[in-house]
C-alpha cells in the first residue's frame, strides 16, 4: 500500500470501529421498529422488513411518558441550577489562588467526587426522613443529586477559569472595578462557554439520575423517566420493542445535544479531568 | 456595617462567600451524611427506629452480622471480579483505540468523539439495551458469536450463574471504554513527536518505540485513568437493576447494589449503612491513588 492511500484506509477502519461500537444504539432503534414476529426471528433481521413506528405513540401513552419526562426535566433542571449557581463561584476561587487551604479545599472536592451514590443513599434517606424532607421527594432528590454533581462540575469549571488570563481581571480592578464587578463583567463572560458546556453535561447526567429517585420518590406521578423505565425492566422482561421504544424516546434528545455539542464537550472534558 | 459590606464586595470576603456557599452545601449533603453513615453502622436502625433521633448503639454487631451473611463472601468476590474485569476491558480496549486514533487521518478526532455518546447516556438505558443484546434466546450477541463459530449453543448471559456477572461487566466496559480512550488520547497527544522520530532513526521498531517511549511518557496519565476507572466502576449502580438485579442467587451482586438492597428492599438500614461504610473504605483507597497520580500530572 502506498503512503497516499494510508489515511483513507485508516478512515475506513475508524468508521468500521465506530459502527461496531455504536451498534447497541442502532440495535435499540431497529428493535423498536420491529413488529411482534420479527422480534424473535431466527436469524434476526438487521434491517426491519416492515418498519413500524406505531409502537412509539403507544408506549408514549401507555407508559405515561409525558409525566415521567416532565419530572426528569424538573429534577435535572433543579440539579443544574443549584450546581451552576453554587459551583461556579467555588470553582473560580479554587482556580485563582495557590495555597495550602486551596489545596485542602480541592482535595475535599475531589474526595466528594468519588463518593458512590450507593454509599450516600441510605444516610440521605434516613436523614431526610428525620427532618421531614421526604414529604417533598422531588426536592430531596434534587438536593441529593446536586451534591453528587457539584464536585465534578467544580473540577471541570475550575479548568476553564484557569485559562482566563489573570491580567484582564487585574486591569479591571486598576480601572476602578470592584471585585464583584470584575467577576461579573470580565471573568464570567470569558468563561461563559466552558460553564455552559459543563452545565449541559450536568443536565445530561441528572436527566438519567436513577438511584436517588428510585429510593426516595414513592409516587409514580413524581418519578423521573429512569424509574419509569425500570418499572418494566428486569431479568425476565420480554416486551423488548416497547422497552427499546421507551429508551429511544428517552435518550434521543441527549444524543442530539451531544452530537451538536460534541467538540466542545470533548475539549471541556479533556481539559478538566486530568488536571 | 458598610465596612463589612465593602469587605464582602472588594476584599477576600467575596471569595470566602463564593467558596463558603458551595462548601456549606456540600458539607450538609455529602459530608454530614457520610459521617451519619458511620454512626448508623454502629446503631440499631430498622423501620421502628428510622425516624428516632437517638437510637440504641450496638457496637460492632452490624459488622459481625454483615460478615456472617451467607452472601457476604460471594458479594466480595463479585465486587473484585467486577472491578478487575471492567477496568481491564475498559483500559486495554480504550488504550488500543486511543493508539489507533492517534494516527493522522481525516476525521480522526470527530469519529473518536462520537464514541463518547456511550458515556453521556443514562445508565439505565445502557442497561436496557444490553439486556436485550445479551438475552439468552433471541439476543443478538449469541447469534453473532454462533455465526462466527465462537460458541456452539446459546449462552444465557443474565440467568446463568457462571455468566451473570460478566453480563454486567460487558455492559460496563462499553459504558466506560470511551472515557478511558479519551483521557489516554490526551496523554498520547502530549508526547513530543521528535522522540519517535529520533527512535525511528536509531532503528527502533514499533513495539520498541511503544515500550521505551509511549509507556514511560504515559505513566502519569495511565495512573490517573486507572484510578478514575476504579472509582467509576465502584460507583456503577444503574446497570445492576437493569440487567440482573444481582441475580441469580446473588451471583452478579456487588457491594454497592447489595448495600442498596439491604436498605431499600429488606429495610435493614443498619446493615445497608454498614456495607456502604465498608465500600467507602475501598473508594477511599482508590481516591488516594487518584489524587497522587493527578498531583504528578499537574507538576510534571
Amino acid at each position: 500500500m502506498t503512503k497516499t492511500y494510508t489515511p483513507w484506509f485508516l478512515l475506513v477502519v475508524a468508521l468500521a470501529l465506530a459502527a461496531v461500537y455504536l451498534f447497541p444504539l442502532y440495535w435499540m432503534y431497529v428493535t423498536s421498529l420491529k413488529t411482534g414476529s420479527e422480534m424473535f426471528a431466527n436469524p434476526p433481521t438487521f434491517w426491519p422488513n416492515n418498519p413500524n413506528p406505531g409502537i412509539y405513540p403507544e408506549v408514549w401513552a401507555r407508559r405515561a411518558m409525558p409525566t415521567f419526562l416532565t419530572n426528569s426535566v424538573l429534577i435535572a433542571g433543579g440539579v443544574t441550577a443549584i450546581t451552576v449557581i453554587l459551583g461556579t463561584g467555588c470553582a473560580y476561587v479554587l482556580a485563582r489562588y495557590r495555597n495550602v487551604w486551596i489545596d485542602v479545599g480541592l482535595f475535599c472536592v475531589l474526595m466528594l467526587q468519588v463518593l458512590p451514590a450507593s454509599v450516600m443513599v441510605t444516610p440521605l434517606f434516613v436523614g431526610f426522613n428525620q427532618i421531614g424532607l421526604l414529604n417533598y421527594p422531588r426536592t430531596a432528590v434534587v438536593l441529593a443529586a446536586a451534591a453528587k454533581a457539584m464536585p465534578f462540575f467544580v473540577v471541570l469549571v475550575r479548568a476553564t477559569f484557569m485559562s482566563v488570563p489573570r491580567e484582564l481581571e487585574e486591569a479591571a480592578l486598576v480601572d476602578g472595578n470592584s471585585r464583584i464587578g470584575a467577576f461579573f463583567s470580565i471573568v464570567l463572560p470569558l468563561a461563559r462557554n466552558g460553564i455552559l458546556v459543563c452545565a449541559i453535561l450536568t443536565f445530561m447526567s441528572a436527566f438519567g439520575e436513577y438511584i436517588y429517585s428510585k429510593s426516595i420518590i414513592q409516587s409514580p406521578s413524581q418519578q423521573p423517566a429512569s424509574v419509569g423505565l425500570s418499572g418494566f425492566l428486569g431479568p425476565n422482561s420480554t416486551d423488548w420493542s416497547s422497552i427499546m421504544a421507551y429508551s429511544a424516546i428517552y435518550v434521543t434528545p441527549i444524543l442530539l445535544a451531544f452530537v451538536i455539542l460534541q467538540r466542545r464537550i470533548v475539549s471541556g472534558l479533556t481539559s478538566g479531568a486530568l488536571k | 456595617m458598610s465596612r463589612f459590606l465593602n469587605w464582602l464586595r472588594d476584599g477576600v470576603g467575596f471569595d470566602i462567600l463564593l467558596v463558603g456557599a458551595a462548601l456549606l452545601f456540600l458539607v450538609a449533603l455529602a459530608g454530614a451524611p457520610l459521617i451519619y453513615n458511620v454512626l448508623m453502622s454502629f446503631q440499631q436502625v430498622d423501620m421502628f427506629t428510622l425516624g428516632v433521633l437517638f437510637r440504641p448503639f450496638v457496637g460492632f454487631d452490624n459488622y459481625v452480622a454483615v460478615v456472617r451473611q451467607p452472601e457476604f463472601w460471594l458479594v466480595t468476590r463479585n465486587t473484585l471480579i467486577f472491578v478487575f474485569g471492567s477496568m481491564t476491558g475498559q483500559f486495554v480496549l480504550g488504550f488500543a483505540l486511543a493508539l489507533f486514533f492517534a494516527q493522522n487521518f481525516p476525521g480522526a478526532s470527530t469519529i473518536r468523539g462520537l464514541f463518547l455518546v456511550s458515556w453521556v447516556m443514562p445508565g439505565l438505558v445502557v442497561g436496557a439495551i444490553w439486556s436485550w443484546i445479551l438475552a439468552g434466546d433471541f439476543g443478538v450477541l449469541n447469534v453473532i458469536l454462533k455465526s462466527l463459530g465462537i460458541i456452539q449453543s446459546n449462552i444465557f448471559w443474565k440467568s446463568d450463574p457462571n455468566f451473570s456477572i460478566w453480563a454486567v461487566i460487558i455492559a460496563n466496559i462499553w459504558l466506560g471504554l470511551a472515557f478511558n480512550m479519551l483521557l489516554l488520547s490526551v496523554g498520547l497527544a502530549a508526547i513530543p513527536k521528535d522522540l519517535y522520530e529520533a527512535a525511528e532513526l536509531d532503528g527502533a521498531n514499533a513495539f520498541q518505540r511503544f515500550w521505551t517511549i509511549t509507556l514511560p511518557m504515559m505513566r502519569p496519565t495511565i495512573g490517573a485513568v486507572l484510578s478514575l476507572g476504579l472509582i467509576g466502576t465502584l460507583q456503577q449502580f444503574d446497570l445492576f437493576p437493569a440487567l440482573t438485579e444481582g441475580g441469580p442467587a446473588n451471583t452478579s451482586n456487588v457491594a454497592g447494589f447489595w448495600s442498596w438492597q439491604l436498605s431499600f428492599q429488606l429495610y435493614d438500614f443498619a446493615k445497608g449503612a454498614t456495607v456502604s461504610v465498608m465500600m467507602f473504605l475501598l473508594v477511599l483507597f482508590a481516591s488516594v491513588v487518584y489524587v497522587r497520580s493527578t498531583r504528578h500530572e499537574v507538576r510534571g
